[in-house]
């Protein structure tokens, strides 16, 4: 047995560093930054060299589902960005309000998503179908393209609804409070990159005629 | 509803709480430029290059907009701007290097 004679570390039991939690969420950004990021350098480059295909293979894209999905994403940017709002007033009933809502705009989200995606299932413009098959070389590249690009960011949609829905919980049974909303904050940053990315991918596959 | 934490902002560090009616604002900024970009694309198809650009402008703007208010960096310790900016250089002067290289093939 070691005796520290006078030593003692104060310690609360609860080993909690919100600034820290916040700076590790950011760093965890930064690589999904990159991620996409790298997409949008492939997707500039193939575009760069095959200008008109890109441009033909565009307009198969449903413009008013693109917009109304851009704005539905903007609107649950805000609510998220309310709910931490709630919580840091003390109001954890309200911040479970704009969190349910939240996950019910990327429900929204995905299901216009599901449509659109359905849309050109059913046309054979997916990789490997009959129509997509016999597409110029280009077109069928914007396709491959569209389909992973939009596909890795409906991942993430679900996965920051899965995030928001944990923290729904958390508030409910009091774990996240006035004091203590670090979980609310990194589901808010990490729903926010989602939507930064849409910013990006609407104008890039939908508006680029 | 409003916050009073800012008139003791000297004594302790406070977190400063971002009024609901601030959130609105931001949201509607961002609308109108989602609505600028669309009409740009739907009614100036004879300008192609240039509505690329603009797009790009646009996005860039929104994107700035929502890290700003939302994502709390005008609030936040600025060395979380300063990481943004960081990764956003590194990742731009791959871009740049990138295009020049393929301009000079």
């Amino acid at each position: 047995m070691e005796h520290h004679s006078g030593l003692v570390l104060p310690n609360s039991g609860h080993n909690r560093d919100a600034e820290a939690s916040k700076l590790g969420m950011w760093l965890f950004l930064f690589t999904e930054f990159l991620l996409f990021g790298g997409l949008f350098i492939v997707y500039m480059v193939y575009r760069m060299l095959n200008p008109e295909a890109f441009l033909t293979a565009s307009y198969q894209l449903n413009v008013t589902m693109g917009a109304i999905n851009t704005v539905v994403l903007l609107l649950s940017s805000m609510t998220i960005a309310m709910s931490i709002t709630a919580i840091q007033l003390g109001n954890s009933k309200r911040s479970i309000q704009f969190l349910i809502f939240t996950v019910a705009a990327s429900l929204v989200f995905l299901v216009i998503k599901y449509f659109e995606w359905s849309a050109k299932i059913h046309h054979g413009l997916f990789p490997g179908m009959d129509v997509f098959n016999q597409l110029p070389h280009g077109e069928s590249l914007f396709f491959y393209l569209y389909f992973f690009m939009t596909g890795l960011h409906a991942l993430h949609i679900i996965i920051g609804a899965i995030f928001i829905i944990v923290v729904i919980f958390r508030t409910k049974n009091g774990q996240l409070n006035a004091n203590n909303y670090s979980h609310t904050e990194n589901a808010g940053l990490y729903w926010h990159l989602v939507d930064l990315i849409w910013i990006y991918l609407f104008p890039l596959f939908y508006l680029i005629h | 509803m409003k916050n009073n934490t800012e008139s003791h902002n000297e004594v302790v560090h406070e977190t400063h709480i971002v009024s609901y009616k601030e959130h609105v604002s931001t949201l509607v900024a961002l609308l109108l430029l989602t609505i600028m970009t669309v009409s740009i694309s739907v009614f100036g198809a004879n300008l192609r290059s240039l509505t690329v650009a603009t797009a790009m402008l646009i996005a860039t703007v929104k994107v700035i907009v929502v890290a700003y208010y939302f994502m709390h960096l005008k609030f936040d310790k600025k060395i979380y701007t300063w990481l943004v900016l960081l990764v956003v250089v590194l990742f731009l002067s791959f871009l740049i290097l990138m295009s020049i290289e393929y301009l000079n093939r």
